[in-house]
């Protein structure tokens, strides 16, 4: 009895110990008070967003206020920090950059996002590309994010692959190859059969990035507009996914690893010639070829032109969690953060395209980079505008991710190994479709 | 303690009504008592208590408070970000008995486990052995099997993961030098689990080496000797002498190699980072852990991954009572049958004894 009286206090009095603890290392967030007074504003980035500059002239422009940055290297370990965050309830900073690939997993909590238009986002959405604003606008029309960038898809090409097989290696020629404006998929497979017939090469780098646009662009993928779940019988899908499976089945795919590539040797050594490009892969397809052992000599090079239409893929919003004790100054922070002087700044950093119109067309987006040296001198920003044009918001579901990962993630990967055919591999999906989501 | 201090009443002496000679007594033994004395009571009485209560606090904190919570989680609907939702009782349990993934996870962690955890513990005997022997430079062979533990996981991990890729990777690029096909490393059961097992292996035999050759050097050396006069091999020395003498501690690195092999989940989650699903493209190894992180943290299911943590506890726990019982019965044959052995050797000695003293008549003859 004795015992367990002790112990019963001495687990209580550690507990309390611990909670005070937990307490006052929560609101190191600063408290100080709203109005005048000194405060600290954190803000939680990934990737290569390149803000840091921006913070300064921020603190700079507002006396009292110091911000702490939080960057995590990748979009997915952001989603992992974010997440447990939310679901402990405590630890979210006063301004939380949001990746569109996890969109559908915070409108699910939409509600615990401050409705930036009580902070004036109404005044403001007309900076933006329209349908930029209506992903970060709720069921109930609350607007929880301020864009950042956008990725809308354009076509990267091995200049000097394209050369060898005897194919246009200019941008237009590239465009024009592809059916120009009426780029379709059928074109690129019919393209890429030729130029396998001809080097017996493959012609893409894995199946899974070409799903993903192939998806992404339509006006309604896994999900229809009223939130329905959209993939058995659906036929423009399985269409799509018969094009793509007979591609692999031709050799077009070379079967990669995604995001490994082998430490970038494959962007480098011919595995492949045409790469699937929004505007912030760019940069990734520069570090991997130097990660490679290549430079701008090894070919690559940026075309203005999409099979399918125009497509997006990623971007991101800055949003400020109701936890924020500062609402108002984080919706501040985050509204210049998002401004088109920022995005500009942003593009020129990391090559994010903006969605701020103002910044798209700025000298500064439009002009000579790093970026554009490695591309073979192409006009990236302006391709980017142009490949901007014509994307549509896609409603995303609460499960979008899990079904882009995990039912066609498997099927995709027997397609690349040959492990099943088309129909096979189809139906493996919508077996996994039926284990995984709740329909 | 007080029944030192409080003076023995008689047995069967009446107690008069209204006096209480030994509450009196007690009351005043009290009353004489000095703060400090007092103090030093208290400090006998409690203070044992105290000094075990940080590890019965940490454990209860850290350790059953998530227990229980897990079991409240696992009984719930619980979406990760949505929070609790219906209570659904063991909904949670059958469902994931039911689901073909679950089993998948379970075979997968099991083969893994036997794959690394059997070569794992043949090597380390072999290599504790020849450590054990009169070598030069001692330190530096058993610093040396150590080393690989020093590493991170994570690290291990990555370099193994570059080493057993499948288009780049060093093994698959020796292969096809001399004319032998690719191993899908990455993509196929048999070699990813055969891939994990030797991170696993590389990581853990020098630790297991360096526990059973402390036990090793405990045997007695003068039992080697009497095996070795008596005309006993190495090797012979090695399975009747080292091997029987060192089976607790053996047992020891079997449960513990169990515990942590059934848990395992940094191998199978970088060994393909990339991967869309965690633990290979139609989860050829993903491990249990790994099956309920994924479920927790990418399909948000927070309640069936609580139900899969607790019903891995249950398995962990299983195997640890088998391995407990079989250790025991191991134990308790060896002791019987030595027992028996010596008798019927004693008897035989007698016997032979009984003979030599009395001589047959052949032997007369």
């Amino acid at each position: 009895m004795k015992l367990s009286r002790r112990t019963r206090g001495a687990v209580a009095l550690a507990g309390a110990a611990s909670i005070a603890l937990l307490a006052t290392a929560c609101s190191t967030g600063g408290d100080q008070g709203s109005d005048g007074e000194d405060i600290t504003l954190t803000i939680t980035t990934f990737g290569t967003q390149g803000l840091d500059g921006l913070y300064e002239q921020f603190e700079a422009d507002h006396p009292g206020v110091t911000i702490e940055a939080t960057n995590i290297d990748t979009g997915g370990n952001a989603l992992t920090d974010w997440q447990t965050k939310q679901a402990a309830g405590a630890g979210l900073p006063d301004v939380q950059a949001v990746e569109e690939g996890w969109l559908s997993k915070v409108m699910q909590v939409s509600d615990s996002f401050t409705d930036l238009r009580d902070y004036g986002a109404e005044d403001l959405s007309d900076q933006w590309v329209d349908w930029k604003v209506k992903q970060a606008t709720d069921a109930d029309g609350r607007i929880i994010g301020y864009g950042t960038d956008i990725g809308p898809e354009g076509l990267c090409y091995n200049g000097a692959l394209f050369e060898a097989a005897g194919l246009p290696s200019d941008r237009e020629g590239v465009a024009a190859l592809f059916g120009g404006e009426d780029a379709s998929w059928e074109k690129f497979f019919e393209v890429g059969k030729a130029y396998h017939d001809k080097t017996g090469k493959a012609f893409y780098d894995q199946s899974g990035f070409v799903w993903n646009s192939m998806v992404n662009q339509l006006p309604e993928g896994y999900y229809t507009a009223d939130g329905e779940l959209n993939v058995e019988g659906n036929e423009e899908l399985e269409a799509r996914w018969a094009l793509l499976a007979q591609g692999a089945a031709d050799g077009l795919s070379s079967a990669q690893t995604q995001w490994d590539w082998g430490g970038g040797k494959a962007f480098t050594d011919g595995s492949f010639a045409t790469f699937v490009c929004p505007g912030w892969m760019l940069g990734v397809v520069k570090g991997q070829v130097e990660a490679g052992g290549g430079d701008a000599t090894t070919g690559w090079d940026f075309a203005d032109v999409f099979p399918g239409g125009a497509a997006n893929w990623g971007g991101a919003f800055l949003t400020v969690p109701t936890t924020s004790k500062h609402p108002k100054e984080a919706a501040e922070l985050a509204e210049f953060l998002t401004s088109a002087q920022s995005q500009v700044a942003s593009f020129q950093a990391a090559g994010a395209f903006p969605s701020n119109l103002e910044a798209q067309t700025d000298s500064g987006v439009t002009g000579e980079s790093e970026l554009t040296a490695f591309f073979n001198d192409a006009p990236i920003g302006e391709i980017l505008g142009s490949r901007a044009v014509g994307v549509v918001a896609q409603y995303k579901g609460p499960d979008d991710s899990v079904i882009q990962e995990q039912v066609f993630g498997p099927s995709i990967q027997e397609l690349d190994s040959g492990k099943a055919d088309g129909p096979t591999a189809w139906q493996h999906a919508l077996d996994l479709l039926d284990e995984l989501v709740e329909q | 303690m007080t029944s030192t201090i409080t003076p023995p009443t008689e047995a069967g002496a009446p107690e008069p009504r209204g006096r209480h000679p030994r509450k009196a007594a007690r009351t005043t033994m009290r009353a004489d008592l000095t703060p400090r004395q007092r103090l030093n009571r208290w400090d006998v009485k409690y203070s044992p208590y105290l000094y075990v209560a940080p590890f019965f606090v940490l454990f209860g904190l850290i350790g059953l408070f998530p227990l229980v919570y897990t079991f409240v989680v696992s009984l719930n609907d619980w979406n990760l970000l949505t929070g609790p939702g219906e209570w659904v009782g063991f909904q949670n349990f059958t469902d994931e008995l039911q689901s073909p993934l679950f089993w998948n996870s379970l075979f997968n962690t099991f083969s893994i486990f036997l794959l690394s955890a059997v070569p794992q513990l043949i090597a380390a005997i072999v290599i504790a052995a020849v450590l054990d022997q009169n070598i030069r430079a001692k330190t530096f062979w058993r610093l040396s099997v150590i080393l690989p533990y020093v590493v991170t996981p994570v690290a291990v991990t990555l370099i193994f993961s570059n080493i057993f890729g499948e288009k780049y990777g060093l093994i698959n690029n020796l292969l096809t030098t001399f004319g032998a096909d690719p191993v899908m490393w990455k993509t196929e059961t048999l070699p990813s689990h055969l891939a994990i097992a030797t991170m696993v292996n590389w990581r853990w035999t020098g630790y297991n080496a360096l526990i059973l050759l402390a036990a090793m050097q405990a045997v007695p050396r003068d039992v080697h000797e009497a095996a070795a006069i008596d005309g006993a091999g190495a090797v012979r020395r090695f399975f009747s002498v080292t091997i029987p003498s060192i089976r607790p501690t053996i047992i020891f690195v079997i449960i513990t190699a169990t515990i942590g092999g059934l848990q395992i989940f940094t191998e199978p989650k970088l060994f393909n980072a990339t991967s869309s699903i965690p633990g290979g493209p139609q989860r050829q190894y993903q491990t249990t852990v790994l099956y309920l992180w994924d479920l927790a943290f990418n399909r948000q299911d927070f309640g069936k991954a609580a139900a899969v943590a607790w019903m891995l506890f249950i398995i962990v726990v299983a195997i640890g009572l088998i391995n407990f019982w079989l250790s025991r019965r191991i134990a308790g044959v060896e002791a019987r049958t030595s027992k028996r052995r010596t008798r019927r050797r004693l008897d035989a000695h007698a016997a032979a004894r009984a003979e030599a003293s009395a001589p047959t008549p052949e032997e007369r003859a």
